[in-house]
Formats: structure tokens, C-alpha cells, sequence
């Protein structure tokens, strides 16, 4: 008896490469491959990209769902913008860019409907306790993340969560180096205000 | 920024909070298989939305090419003088390819094809079985979906743990698979499988026939 699943191809089972595991040469060829219309590429770019993708996705918006769809509509338009991206540019700040501003609708969306519900149905804050001072900490930090302006966390997220120099982020966002500088310092002292009023820090 | 405000301005980020703080949120996310096969079906839908651009771009080319033959066609014919027999174009029978009927092993699928009696471009009706006694939710993406999940979901016989749907598809070639439970792609095992299948996924072929 063979189980109903046994032809799943590998790309479906095999784990995800991340963007360190595969070099830079590798990775221009993947870029290069995809670019050039081959699907098999354009799928490893996915896998590639996905997570990171995913995880400045939830940190900008509040809900997975908001976030799935962010990056789904994030691949959707780098798909149909590869033609027009030039090799000799970086690949990541491109992506981010769109990303970003996949994320920049979706949290408007997201206002807009905050804004609706305020007006009707309050929703139940959670009222579980909270033993863990590791998970605690994390969703203090989570909040204090939320507070921020988006265009503050945004530049925060680019600078200390994905790594990026500021001439990336420059690509990214479209602001200039020094008005970068103003908003990661912004949101550094912003956090460590609101972050040093919790208790245990 | 001076050069003396840009070195005061990395030391102030890189103190260790700021570094606690990140370090928080870097691990990556648990990823959804669902919505990660979700991006490449979205992918697909678009890619099959391009094509069908082309097509219609290509098809009014050729409805331009063969108006400005018939024109010159008709101009010869009038300063020639001469009545010549209007040449009939009989479309190329596609062959259908109609697997056999599910065998009751596990994971078997059968394609089963029932001819429509007039039009060689009327819809055909096509029914599609797959056995995966232990999936939740099964449905057909293929190009005649535009790559959609939504669009072809199958029905399960709780008793024989098949799934079938039944379509109208145009007649001709078509690529199509299976996902199990919006997350496993998986191809039909009892047809040809697709070379140009989408995106890494295994995709089979359909040939759906004329009368």
C-alpha cells in the first residue's frame, strides 16, 4: 500500500534555502534565471525569501492573515516587475521596496477598520496572565513596536531586524540617508523609553 | 549628518538594549506550507493571465493578418480574373486521452471523458477522481482555473475516500494537478506528466477531444 501522498515533488518536501544558505553567485543566477521567465528559479526565489519577507510582514502589521497576504501580493508584483529590474542593482532593497509598500496598504486597511470597529464592538483585551517574563518581555516589546510611526518602525525593522546598510534602505524607502538616521534614532530612543517603564528590565 | 553627529549616531543605536530588543525579534516565523503554495498558485494565476494576454494579442494579429490577405486575395482575384476554389481548413483532431478508472489502490486517479455530440469547440464534459482517503479539502488547479484553488474544489465519497469533480473544459491540451489540502501539489500519477508543469510543481496533461 502506498500512501495517497507519495508523489509530492521534492520542492514540496525539501526544507526552504534560506537566503544565507545559497552564496551571492548563486543567487545572482537564481535572480538571473528568474528574470529570464524560468518558473523552477522564480520558485527558489520564494523559498529564498519567503520567511524574511514574512517576518518584516508581521512586524508592520497586526494580524498573520494581513501579513500572509502582504507578501503574497509582494511576489505577485515582483513577478510581474522582474522584467523591468536591473541585475547590477541589489535584489533585496528592490524586494523590500515593494514589500513595504505592500505593507504600507495593507496597515491602511488595517486603520480603517480599526477605526470601524471603535465604533462598534469593543474587542475583549486578553486577560491571561502572564508567568513566562521571556514572553512577557517579548510581547512588551511587541507593543512598544506597535506604538512607533510606521515609518519609524519601518526603518528600524530595515536597520537592526534585517541588517540593511542605509544606501539599501535609501533604495528601499525612497527617504534619504540622513532622514533614515533621524527616524532608527527615533525609534531606538522611543523603545528603550517605553521599554525601560517595564518592570524586570 | 556631520561626521562626528554619524559616530554618535551608531553608538547610540548600538547599545544593548537596542540589541536585546532585536535579538527578540529576528528568529524568523513558523512559515504556513498553505500560504507559501498559496504565493506560487497566485504566481501561477498571474503567469496564466499573461498568457492568455499573449494569445489574445496574438489571435488579433492573426484576424488582421488573415482580413489583409483576404483583401488582397479578393483584389487578385478581381484584376486576375480568375474564380478559384475556396480552400476548407479542417481543425487537427487531438487525440483524447482517457486514463482508466481508479483501481482502488491509494493515490489513484483516473481521468474519465464522455464526448459532447455537437460543435468541435463546444465545452466537453471531463470528470476527474483522485483517492486520498485521509485529505480534508482537495481541489483541481490547472490552467483551465487560471491556477485557482477556489474555482474546481472536488467532492469526497466518504465511503471510498475518492474525490471527483466534474468540468466543462474547451477542447485541447491543458496542465492541471491536485492540492491536497491547500498545501501538497501533487500530479495525477495515471496521466502524462507535464514537462512545462508550473513553478517546480509536477503537473499531468489533459487532452480534452473534439467530437
Amino acid at each position: 500500500m502506498t500512501p495517497p501522498l507519495r508523489l509530492v515533488s521534492q520542492s514540496a518536501v525539501s526544507p526552504s534555502p534560506s537566503t544565507e544558505a545559497i552564496g551571492a553567485e548563486s543567487r545572482s543566477l537564481i535572480i538571473h534565471a528568474a528574470r529570464g521567465g524560468d518558473v523552477r528559479a522564480f520558485a527558489t526565489l520564494v523559498d529564498m525569501y519567503y520567511a524574511r519577507c514574512l517576518r518584516f510582514a508581521l512586524h508592520m502589521l497586526s494580524s498573520r492573515a494581513d501579513a500572509e497576504e502582504a507578501v503574497q501580493d509582494t511576489f505577485v508584483r515582483v513577478y510581474r516587475a522582474l522584467p523591468t529590474y536591473r541585475e547590477q542593482d541589489s535584489f533585496e532593497p528592490w524586494l523590500f521596496r515593494i514589500l513595504g509598500n505592500r505593507c504600507r496598504t495593507a496597515g491602511a486597511k488595517e486603520r480603517r477598520h480599526a477605526e470601524f470597529i471603535e465604533y462598534g464592538e469593543v474587542p475583549e483585551r486578553s486577560t491571561v496572565a502572564r508567568h513566562d517574563s521571556a514572553i512577557a518581555w517579548r510581547e512588551e516589546i511587541d507593543l512598544a513596536l506597535r506604538s512607533l510611526p510606521e515609518e519609524q518602525r519601518e526603518a528600524f525593522l530595515m536597520r537592526h531586524v534585517e541588517g540593511m546598510s542605509y544606501d539599501d534602505m535609501s533604495v528601499a524607502t525612497g527617504a534619504g540617508l540622513s532622514a533614515l538616521k533621524m527616524r532608527v534614532k527615533r525609534a531606538c530612543d522611543a523603545l528603550r523609553l517605553r521599554l525601560t517603564e517595564v518592570d524586570g528590565v | 549628518m556631520s561626521d562626528e553627529q554619524d559616530e554618535m549616531h551608531e553608538m547610540h543605536e548600538m547599545d544593548e538594549m537596542i540589541e536585546s530588543i532585536a535579538a527578540r525579534l529576528r528568529p524568523l516565523p513558523r512559515v504556513d506550507s498553505a500560504a507559501k503554495a498559496r504565493v506560487l498558485v497566485a504566481v501561477a494565476a498571474e503567469r496564466e493571465r499573461d498568457r492568455e494576454r499573449l494569445a489574445r494579442r496574438s489571435r488579433v494579429v492573426r484576424w488582421a493578418g488573415v482580413g489583409v490577405l483576404a483583401a488582397a486575395m479578393a483584389f487578385s482575384a478581381f484584376v486576375l480574373g480568375r474564380d478559384r476554389g475556396a480552400a476548407t481548413v479542417t481543425p487537427t483532431a487531438v487525440q483524447t486521452a482517457a486514463a482508466p478508472a481508479a483501481d482502488g489502490r491509494p493515490g489513484a486517479t483516473s481521468v474519465t471523458l464522455a464526448r459532447d455530440v455537437d460543435g468541435s469547440s463546444a465545452l466537453q464534459p471531463v470528470q476527474l477522481v483522485f483517492r486520498a482517503p485521509a485529505a480534508k479539502r482537495v481541489s483541481v488547479v490547472g490552467d483551465f482555473t487560471g491556477w485557482d484553488p477556489t474555482k474546481a474544489v472536488m467532492s469526497r465519497d466518504s465511503g471510498s475516500g475518492l474525490w471527483s469533480v466534474s468540468l466543462a473544459l474547451p477542447p485541447g491540451r491543458h496542465v492541471y494537478a491536485f492540492l491536497v489540502d491547500d498545501s501538497v501539489w501533487v500530479r495525477d500519477p495515471r496521466a502524462v506528466a507535464a514537462p512545462d508543469a508550473d513553478f517546480g510543481r509536477p503537473g499531468s496533461v489533459l487532452l480534452v477531444g473534439r467530437p
